[in-house]
């Protein structure tokens, strides 16, 4: 390896350990940037030395649980895996994985790379990843002060995929979008999707799709999941939902979903609807590549689909849990499972409007908040930058909130005056503060003194 | 008293939370107890617009612009009709563009509307962020968020607002949106009307005052968390 790649994974490597060490930051894209600044070409260099194959995750919700699914999965089976998996998924994100992983050679000694790839990266990431299979998990409104339209997202993904028409592609093809997306691609095509409703009174959100792409002609749908996914197909031009390579059927949820996958029943820990399309895009990834995986239903029956961002908490014998919700599509999931959760409960949202969560908070209003309106939700409270955008939208859904400075009083007030059940929605910026609050008022409370 | 709104092409028109415009409304009205009837006005359905009071009309892709041309042909004739009759109309982002003759991108030129004098015209360098304008039309700032690589030229229109902080029509003049008898066509979501109480009632007086031809003072509605919201971005976005 020539010298200046090997000065670049020293560098690269001291500077991580001086950042953690020093506690400034997780560490997880200083180093990249630094590597990449010294050795523009350390990516394709270190990519090129896993010895099978590499995976890209990208798309819009789910990138990051279908990457540790992956990972997790061929690690079971004894494999060695690169992977970003603090969700570090900027250019400078990537290249620190790899450069973290290399030795002092500057050698990879990985079977495996599974990465997960930010859309708008997608282009300067992949060619020089050069992954041998992209899954791109689906296409919703996110950020668009950032990202753009979705027409904006698949353009991009679509010039990314330019650079690698070998890859295997892997789409959901009950999404709309990425059948759009995937249809202006040379490459080879794997789809995965649901031929049963995933839940009952599952509120759609916006569709981003309604008209055909190829067409105009209202498209139709058999069944509808959420967003624009589901069983579609257009009655004029016969653009439809293609039938799935790897699907899941006999879904069964009571309190978690079990299903087949494969022609082998499993029964997951997890009881998010879009989580049985996170599976199954892993498994997909894994299937066109060729990868072992009899491992990975076990795994799965393991595995904690909260990736350490969404944990639950026990504070003073009140359960806590911490959702992310950073789009429509996401929010509404989210609101769906507080829903879900009979016993009755508050709810704390903060919506902040860093340019990590994206400055345009109009997406607040494509969310439909009748799961709020519940009985069992005892109060509402809302914080945050934008937490009167957040109190001036529900007044107008016609329920009611306080809104509140400071999140550490306001979860320690609320479980003062009684409350058992918690729910903390976050969007981005406010999700590892929250996280490293919680924990801290965790371990008080386990110490010994009451609040 | 009632009010028809009409919510046009919603499943096209949606990009930026542009619902929250027509909840704020029918809410205001409501609050008042004023009878509010909104009409999701469909692609490839008629439309009278005889018995409209407001249109609400939203942003959207580029494709599903090119997408609604062809209906938007259609409706172009009474649409104009409505508009010079005094009828009430909200126009956001790539409504406002369409109202207008043309809007001319690097790919080409997108016949519009035509009922506005104006025309539009795209530039690589998207003009996104927080906007705070000065309207003659209300007191208070005006607030919101816009995101548009449309210049947009307004020749000799009235603008809705001249802008304090941020971008607006273009990015070298200081002036935003525009008004034209009751039509406000403007770049800025957020969505529009909830932050600016004072823009949703001034619609609403204009309707009520066009359909019941009588002179209206609206009650005065509790506006605190509108009005805080509103303050919030007015001070973290100074002139």
């Amino acid at each position: 390896m020539k010298l200046r790649s090997r000065l670049a994974i020293f560098c690269a490597k001291i500077i991580y350990m001086a950042s953690t060490r020093l506690k400034r930051g997780s560490g997880s894209s200083l180093p990249g940037h630094v590597a990449a600044c010294i050795d523009p070409e350390i990516l394709s260099g270190l990519s090129c030395m896993v010895r099978k194959k590499v995976i890209a995750v990208t798309g819009t919700n789910g990138k990051t649980t279908t990457n540790s699914i992956l990972t997790h999965v061929l690690e079971a089976h004894g494999l060695k895996v690169i992977s970003n998996r603090l969700g570090a998924n900027l250019p400078d994100g990537v290249v620190s994985a790899f450069v973290l992983a290399a030795d002092s050679q500057g050698q990879i000694d990985a079977d495996y790379a599974c990465i997960e790839v930010d859309e708008l990266s997608s282009e300067s990431v992949f060619s020089r990843l050069r992954p041998h299979c992209v899954i791109v998990t689906n296409i919703f409104r996110d950020q668009m002060d950032r990202i753009g339209e979705v027409d904006t997202v698949c353009k991009r993904i679509q010039e990314a995929l330019k650079h690698v028409p070998e890859a295997e592609l892997v789409i959901n093809g009950d999404d709309v979008c990425s059948r759009m997306l995937a249809d202006c691609c040379r490459n080879p095509v794997t789809t995965y999707g649901i031929g049963e409703k995933l839940a009952e009174n599952l509120p759609t959100g916006p569709q981003e799709i309604i008209f055909c792409p190829a067409c105009g002609a209202r498209l139709k749908y058999d069944l509808v999941q959420y967003g624009q996914l589901g069983i579609w197909h257009c009655p004029v031009c016969g653009f439809h939902r293609p039938r799935p390579d790897i699907s899941a059927a006999e879904i069964y949820f009571s309190g978690c979903y079990s299903f087949t996958l494969a022609g082998t029943p499993v029964r997951t820990h997890f009881r998010e609807p879009y989580n049985v399309y996170n599976t199954l895009a892993a498994y997909a990834g894994l299937w066109i590549v060729e990868a072992p995986r009899q491992k990975f239903h076990p795994v799965i029956e393991q595995f904690d689909y909260g990736n350490d961002r969404e944990s639950t908490y026990t504070i003073d014998g009140a359960h806590v849990q911490l959702f992310l919700a950073k789009n429509p599509v996401g929010f509404q999931q989210k609101l769906f499972l507080i829903r879900q959760d009979p016993k009755p409960k508050d709810v704390f949202i903060q919506i902040n409007d860093t340019k990590l969560d994206g400055e345009d908070t109009s997406w607040l209003w494509d969310v439909d908040y009748d799961n709020l309106s519940d009985t069992s939700v005892k109060t509402v409270t809302v914080g945050g930058i934008r937490s009167s955008d957040m109190e001036l939208c529900l007044k107008y859904e016609g329920i009611s909130c306080s809104s509140a400075a400071d999140i550490r009083h306001t979860i320690q007030g609320l479980i003062l005056q009684g409350s058992r059940n918690l729910y903390i929605v976050t969007n981005y910026s406010g999700l590892y503060r929250t996280n490293r609050i919680l924990q801290r008022i965790q371990s008080v409370r386990k110490g010994g003194s009451r609040l | 008293m009632k009010l028809k709104i009409g919510h046009l092409y919603p499943e096209l028109f949606n990009l930026y939370g542009d619902r929250g415009n027509v909840r704020c409304l029918e809410k205001r009205l409501q609050w008042r107890g004023i009878d509010a009837e909104i009409i999701s006005l469909a692609v490839g359905e008629r439309i009278d617009f005889t018995d409209l009071d407001i249109v609400c009309w939203g942003g959207c892709s580029d494709r599903e612009s090119e997408l609604a041309a062809k209906y938007l042909t259609g409706i172009c004739r009474d649409f104009k009709a409505y508009v010079e009759d005094g009828g009430c109309v909200l126009a956001i982002c790539a409504a406002y563009q369409l109202l207008g003759d043309y809007y001319e991108t690097d790919r080409g030129k997108t016949e519009g509307l035509g009922i506005l004098d104006i025309y539009t015209k795209w530039a690589p360098e998207r003009l996104v962020g927080n906007i705070v304008l000065k309207s003659e039309l209300v007191p208070m700032p005006v607030v919101g968020f816009e995101n548009h690589s449309g210049r947009t030229f307004i020749g000799g229109y009235s603008p809705f607002g001249t802008v304090s902080s941020g971008h607006g029509n273009t990015e070298n003049d200081d002036y935003e949106g525009l008004i034209y008898k009751n039509v406000i066509a403007t770049y800025l979501h957020g969505p529009l009307l909830p932050k600016n109480p004072q823009i949703c009632d001034l619609i609403l007086k204009r309707a009520l005052q066009r359909r019941y031809n009588t002179d209206i003072i609206l009650e005065t509605l509790p506006d605190e968390a509108e009005h805080k919201a509103n303050h919030q971005i007015v001070i973290r976005f100074p002139t």
